[in-house]
């Protein structure tokens, strides 16, 4: 679907994005993950035609539009990590001019309008000014906006920057809706747990450069590292950290009274096999079990040391 | 095809609407207005009652450039200030970067924003008209020469706004961009008579009468001269360069062509709508992100280098 190929952009001698390549298949919901300053808007905002790239290219599809081209712009619905609003505009005048700036007749747009205030929850908002919503209703109605030209691909910055727990749920029932209703949505953001809980594929981006992309599962196997084992042990725990210290890949970070932390890095198959070697090897545990592998502790695993 | 009315335009015209400034301004300009007619009115009184003690009507016909001047006065003021903000109040805003995923083309939003100007002034013009009605009907002027003050009104607000909207995407300021145009409008109105000077200077020096020469090209891009010039015609039925009596031989067929009044005035008003445009197209160039370096975010780092 969006394929992005060794894009560069420099501010001066600063390089802001390096040499990214990413391909985005049709359907994903993808997370786009980086501390601040990573390079996420500078990358978005190059693919809508915001921002000029230094070098490299960005294609749709098999389409090929140049970026910034009115057919790119067609298929691209944009979030950005703002929201800006006009005094003394209404609702559906707001859906209106910019249904009309992509040539749409206005009976076709406030019909869609209709539909699109319904789906973010916006429907008994139509007649209010724009600058009189809250900010999640705000955040809402750029989703709505942004998916009036009925794009393609949805790209939206850090859509739930300074939105509270409530807006924030409800912004993701709305995105996993539209996940499901077949959309390709991007969405880039530094609150991991809940694009751990929404996106199928995830990118992990450091100063500049893309560190890992691909499906969340795969990403959080190959770097599970980041993972943790409690062992609890009753037998006697001097032969089982010695056990566990001869593997490869096992680092033992605590060990107290019956119960051993462990730090380990491998898939799911090499994990279930330290466990039958343990067993085999006479240790009784009463309880093996992994902290869920969070995509917090695998984003500061990944990015660790190149965050200031 | 069917045309479709520029969304920008739309917009601005439903926001300033429900603004209280134009309903402000609007009042403000009507009073100004009828001040400076009963001023006026009673100057033309006592001036007619001294020397042609019943003939007060035929007097009514200088309110016409009074009031016309008026008008072009508070275009060259007002029209810079309402698009000198318009494209960084929308940076500012920042609805510009939406706008522009939009298929919204820069020259598109550029020529919005300068259009909803000019029809935002055109409200002063037109409430302004009954009053220089007057002058035309009992001052002895014809509608046609109303009408064609309108149409140069408006030619007069494209310019003035396409000078704004330059300024306005050259600077991050509002202030600044209106102080940017006043400095194009010395340039335009004052420059365009140095090409004049010099060829004056050096004609002196050397062999003695064609004073102006094609030198004289440049005053077609001059709203001031065009205006001396209409007036000229309107008022006294005359040409400003009329006066001059230019011989063919040896000024040139250019210069001797434009000596004819009416000629001027047409090239003239081509001149400025084409200065116009180039005006606004480098405002789209200016704010089109893949052509300049700019891109920046509002009150985000500003660009180091570049
Ligand atoms: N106009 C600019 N001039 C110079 N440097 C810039 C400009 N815009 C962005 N940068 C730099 O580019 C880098 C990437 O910025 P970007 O906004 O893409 O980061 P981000 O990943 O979106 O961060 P955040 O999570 O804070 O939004 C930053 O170091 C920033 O300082
Ligand atoms: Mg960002």
């Amino acid at each position: 679907m969006l394929y992005i190929n060794d894009l560069t952009k420099n501010y001066g001698s600063f390089t802001a994005v390096n040499h990214l390549s990413l391909h985005i298949p049709e359907g994903d919901l993808f997370g786009f993950v980086g501390p601040n300053g990573a390079g996420k808007t500078t990358t978005i905002r190059i693919v809508c035609g915001l921002l000029k790239a230094s070098g490299g290219s960005v294609r749709i599809g098999n389409s090929s539009a140049p970026v910034g081209s009115k057919e790119m712009k067609r298929m691209i619905g944009y979030v950005p990590d703002f929201f800006g609003v006009y005094d003394n505009l209404k609702v559906k005048e707001y859906m209106d001019m910019y249904g009309s700036m992509y040539g749409m007749d206005s009976g076709d747009i406030a019909k869609l309008t209709d539909d699109l205030l319904e789906l973010v929850n916006l429907t008994d908002k139509k007649e209010f000014y724009v600058d009189t919503l809250s900010r999640g209703m705000k955040q809402r109605l750029c989703v709505a906006r942004a998916l009036l030209h009925n794009p393609k691909l949805l790209i939206l910055d850090e859509p739930s920057s300074g939105l509270d727990p409530r807006a924030r749920v409800e912004m993701k029932e709305l995105l996993k809706n539209l996940h499901s209703m077949g959309k390709t949505i991007i969405i880039s953001s530094h609150i991991l747990s809940e694009l751990s809980e929404m996106c199928n594929s995830i990118g992990i981006m450091n100063r500049g450069q893309l560190i890992t992309a691909g499906k969340i599962e795969d990403v959080m196997q190959h770097f599970g590292g980041g993972q943790k084992l409690h062992i609890r042990v009753i037998s006697e725990m001097e032969p089982a950290v010695r056990l566990l210290q001869e593997q490869a890949g096992v680092t033992v970070q605590s060990v107290r009274e019956n119960e051993i932390l462990v730090g380990y890095q491998g898939t799911e198959e090499q994990i279930g096999r330290l466990l039958q070697y343990m067993v085999q090897n006479q240790v009784t545990m009463t309880d093996f079990y992994r902290e869920a592998g969070t995509l917090e502790s695998l984003f500061m695993q990944l990015t660790g040391g190149g965050a200031q | 095809m069917k045309i479709k009315l520029n969304p920008i335009i739309k917009k601005d015209l439903q926001v300033s609407a429900r603004s209280m400034r134009i309903s402000w301004g609007l009042f403000g300009y009507e009073m100004l207005l009828a001040v400076a007619f009963l001023i006026a009115l009673s100057i033309i009184q006592a001036e007619s009652r001294s020397y042609y003690s019943n003939n007060i009507y035929s007097y009514l016909v200088y309110l016409f450039p009074v009031v016309a001047i008026a008008q072009i006065g508070i275009v060259m003021l007002i029209v810079p200030i309402l698009t000198a903000g318009s494209i960084s109040g929308e940076k500012e805003r920042q609805t510009f970067d939406i706008m522009l995923t939009t298929c919204m083309s820069p020259f598109s939003i550029v020529l919005g924003k300068v259009t909803s100007a000019v029809i935002r002034i055109l409200f002063f013009v037109v409430a302004s008209t009954p009053i220089m009605a007057l002058a035309f009907v009992v001052g002895g002027l014809s509608w046609f020469d109303l009408f064609t003050f309108i149409l140069t009104i408006i030619m007069l607000a494209f310019f003035t706004g396409s000078i704004g909207i330059f300024c306005s995407s050259v600077c991050r300021k509002a202030i600044a961009a209106v102080i940017l145009s006043f400095v194009f409008y010395a340039v335009i109105f004052g420059g365009t008579f140095i090409p004049s000077l010099i060829h004056a200077l050096f004609a002196y020096s050397s062999y003695g009468n064609d004073y102006m020469g094609e030198s004289m090209v440049f005053w077609l891009f001059n709203p001031i001269i065009f205006y001396e010039e209409y007036f000229t015609q309107i008022m006294t039925g005359e040409s400003l360069l009329n006066g001059a009596n230019f011989d063919l031989d040896e000024v040139g067929p250019l210069t001797y062509l434009l000596s004819q009044g009416k000629v001027w005035m047409f090239v003239s008003a081509i001149c400025i709508i084409l200065l116009s445009l180039v005006f606004m197209a480098a405002a789209a160039w200016k704010v089109n992100p893949l052509h300049s370096s700019g891109g920046r975010k509002p009150g985000k780092k500003k660009a180091g280098q570049e």
